[in-house]
């Protein structure tokens, strides 16, 4: 309360006029963290978004998952660039399977339009090339759709990233990058940024093994591998096999500036992400009855026995089928 | 002077006026003649560079006409049939070329007449000279029998027989001509005095449409090619348009002012025949060819040909006058990446029928890629399976080759693993997949099955591995592949 009336409408007014001359109007944004309680910052806080107040329901793409699109502030821009980072090149797979989940959201809307997948030799190299019937199962892309891109160097890869970004004859532009390359600076995602934005295409630029620096996307999400979960058939989940792909997705950057980590599951189904719950316990126990296979000979314990908890819902070493784990004598 | 190597010996191939001066003839051998002088300067002969400065010669020819052919290893013919009017007539054009040619450092002879066999005579024994429709007699009786571009052994003999001038093999009868000494003898002269036809078949295919310009002043800026491109093409569009056809390549030929050519293609995905477009597609190509193309003291011709052509569809605009169409913005775009880079920087996946993985998705270059069909219309239902096979969302274009210490049971998943120097322990493994080689194709009967399995290790990470061939006494021990990695 420490602003009068008078001045607080000053900066409005200035506020407004700033908007005016970027051409765009600032709204206001709820603030959805829990742990900024209301009573002591007061109502004063006002969150100013710029950019993207044109069309603020439709200017994001949802992942469906309600924390995830609330610590996103709405989900991920649409006509923007947004960096999907793996820790390691050996994440790639898990980096590309949760960009083309993206992508393929973004499919369900534009039906037809192809997505264009640029990558540098050495990238697909190291990582693989991406093999479009794995792509049709999963993500439900058509082979029709997709286009591949292979530069021989990183600022072939750029420029074609740039001249495919004004387009709008693609549903998604996804751009694949290995390491810190000194040519991908604040000035190329700037320009990759904007002609996004000016097009309203969404551009993901994946980074494998690159480390986190300045970038003008506004959102960058750190995705690893997680453990599957196994697959459901009539007599529940059958113990030791591989479920559907699974992420953990860390917000690096994001307008809302909020922490968070959350474990995906994505239904190659319904093309749709789930989340799945932070610690849930051993699912295969909890339907027993006669339904479950025979368990392992030997002590069923509370807990896993090994050292590290499993994690995930990954069924506990004593839980699984006798042929599958070690030999045991006597 | 330059040598060649002929009987093992060095002789002389080729001197020039000095040398000449010298008394020094050709087929001397070279010892004789550093003999006489020790201080001559002898290179040796080199086929190919000389090729080279042949195709270039012609390369530059086609300024001229496009029907250019190499005669030899020291000639060219220039099919200049309905082109002379453009340079002032035929002496004026001789002229033309044989002061460009001395311009540019070379000593030529040319010859022009109605038969290539009677140009050739001219050429050679004549130097510069114009022969009129019907003086080919006149030319070529007085000339030695090498005139008639016969074989050295049939020359000999017929020099052999007192013949000795093409006049006196013409006042011969034919008969016992033919019958003793060949048909071929009689070909060629039929062919000089243009009782044959005789075809000169050009080194480059004639493009179907060109439009050029000469410039007063030579250019070197790539601006103003590019500028000069799109002006072309609009002389172009108009042809293309009576033809209702479109370009699929099309060829940018610069002509230096010193005599080199530039050479620029570019293909298109689909017929083109808007001067923006065009324009735009050289630009791309002329930015990748920057540091390759030299300009030089400029250029002095520009040439755009359309090196094959397709029909076109014409396209309805709607009302606003737009013409919405998101497969040729794509196509576009693809041909200007071709341009800028590669036939291969823009590949499309096509699906074919096969069991091997890295065999069932071919990746094309998008110009040989099928257009894009309707989605999901003509499709078939693809057949109904309860659980379709899981495949991975990369693969390796080469497996990578991994050691396996361990397996379970002898023909089961691995424990653990070690692919690229770092070691994985499989926590799951589902599996195994058995895609056996395509048998029916030849070299691939006898090859091992696969065995594949998706893994996934201790950190979540799920990949695709394989084994191939199987456990048994007698083989070798079979190895493990990764092939791919899932999602």
């Amino acid at each position: 309360m420490a602003m009068s009336a008078v001045a607080r409408d000053t900066v409005f007014a200035l506020r407004r006029q700033i908007a005016k001359i970027e051409g765009t109007l600032p709204e206001r944004l709820e603030v959805p963290a829990p742990g900024a309680s209301a009573d002591t910052a007061g109502s004063d806080i006002t969150i100013v978004r710029r950019g993207l107040a044109v069309a603020p329901q439709d200017a994001f793409l949802r992942t469906g998952i309600e924390r995830l699109d609330a610590a996103l502030g709405g989900g991920l821009p649409k006509a923007a660039l947004s960096e999907i980072h793996g820790l390691e090149t050996r994440d790639a797979g898990a980096v590309a399977g949760f960009a083309l989940s993206l992508t393929s959201l973004i499919l369900k809307e534009k039906q037809g339009l192809p997505v264009l997948w640029i990558g540098t030799a050495e990238i697909f190299r190291e990582a693989g090339f991406p093999y479009a019937s794995g792509l049709h199962a999963l993500f439900g892309i058509e082979p029709e759709q997709l286009l591949f891109s292979e530069a021989p160097k990183l600022p072939d890869a750029l420029w074609i990233a740039e001249e495919a970004a004004r387009m709008t004859a693609f549903a998604a532009v996804m751009l694949e990058i290995r390491g810190s390359p000194q040519r991908l600076d604040l000035t190329a995602t700037r320009r990759l940024h904007a002609r996004a934005q000016s097009a309203g295409r969404p551009v993901l630029l994946l980074r494998q093994a690159g480390e986190a620096e300045p970038t003008a996307a506004p959102v960058r999400l750190i995705v690893s591998a997680a453990p599957a979960a196994s697959r459901e058939t009539v007599a529940g989940p059958l113990a030791g096999s591989i479920g559907r792909p699974a992420f953990t997705v860390d917000i690096g950057k994001s307008r809302t500036a909020l922490p968070g980590q959350f474990t995906l599951e994505w239904n190659p189904d319904e093309h749709a992400f789930a989340e799945r719950a932070e610690n849930p316990v051993a699912v295969v126990s909890a339907s027993a009855r006669g339904t479950d296979p025979t368990p392992a000979s030997g002590a069923v314990l509370a807990f896993p026995a090994v050292a590290s908890p499993a994690p995930g819902d990954k069924p506990s070493r004593q839980q699984r089928p006798a042929h599958r784990s070690p030999r045991r004598t006597g | 002077m330059i040598s060649h190597r002929d009987n093992n010996a060095q002789r002389i191939a080729a001197l020039d006026e000095r040398a000449e001066a010298l008394k020094l003839k050709r087929g001397m051998g070279i010892a004789d003649a550093r003999a006489m002088h020790p201080a001559i300067d002898v290179v040796e002969a080199d086929a190919e560079a000389d090729r080279r400065l042949l195709e270039g010669l012609a390369d530059w020819c086609d300024r001229y006409t496009p029907l250019v052919a190499i005669d030899g290893d020291d000639g060219l013919f220039l099919d200049v049939t309905g082109c002379t009017h453009l340079f002032g007539g035929e002496r004026a054009m001789q002229d033309e070329i044989l002061t460009r040619f001395f311009e540019q450092g070379f000593d030529v002879r040319a010859g022009l007449a109605c038969t290539p066999g009677a140009a050739w005579a001219a050429a050679r024994f004549h130097g510069d000279r114009i022969v009129a429709g019907g003086e080919e007699e006149a030319l070529l009786s007085p000339l030695p029998l090498s005139a008639l571009r016969i074989a050295p052994e049939t020359r000999t003999s017929l020099e052999s027989v007192g013949l000795r001038t093409v006049g006196a093999v013409m006042a011969a009868p034919r008969a016992p001509l033919a019958r003793r000494f060949g048909a071929a003898l009689l070909v060629r002269l039929d062919q000089a005095l243009g009782r044959l036809d005789e075809a000169v078949s050009p080194r480059l295919p004639v493009a179907p449409l060109s439009v050029e310009r000469h410039l007063a002043e030579p250019v070197v800026l790539t601006d103003d090619i590019e500028r000069l491109v799109s002006r072309l093409a609009v002389a172009l569009k108009s042809d293309l348009e009576r033809r209702s056809e479109g370009a699929r390549t099309l060829a940018l030929l610069l002509f230096r002012v010193d005599g080199a050519v530039s050479r620029i293609a570019v293909g298109t995905s689909r017929p083109m025949r808007e001067p923006q477009l065009i324009r735009k597609l050289f630009h791309e190509r002329l930015a990748a060819l920057e540091q390759n193309i030299d300009a030089g003291f400029g250029f002095d011709l520009v040439r755009l040909s359309v090196l094959s052509v397709a029909a076109f569809d014409m396209l309805q605009g709607d009302l606003a006058g737009e013409v919405a169409d998101d497969d040729a913005d794509i196509a576009l775009f693809a041909d200007r990446i071709r341009a800028r880079l590669s036939d291969a920087a823009v590949l499309k996946p096509v699906v074919v029928e096969s069991h091997l993985p890295e065999r069932a998705v071919a990746v094309v270059p998008f110009a040989e890629a099928p257009q894009r069909r309707m989605p999901a219309t003509d499709r078939a239902t693809p057949p109904m399976t309860i659980y379709p096979p899981e495949r991975p969302v990369r693969l390796f274009r080469s497996p990578e080759p991994i050691e396996v210490p361990a397996t379970e049971i002898p023909e089961g998943p691995p424990m653990n693993f070690r692919w690229r120097r770092a070691l994985y322990r499989v926590a799951r493994a589902e599996g195994p997949e058995r895609i056996a080689a395509e048998w029916w194709r030849p070299g691939e009967e006898g090859a091992p099955t696969r065995d594949y399995y998706r893994i996934e290790d201790s950190e979540g990470r799920r990949y695709w591995l394989y084994r191939q061939g199987l456990y048994s006494a007698s083989q070798a021990a079979p190895r493990w592949f990764m092939h791919g990695v899932f999602a």
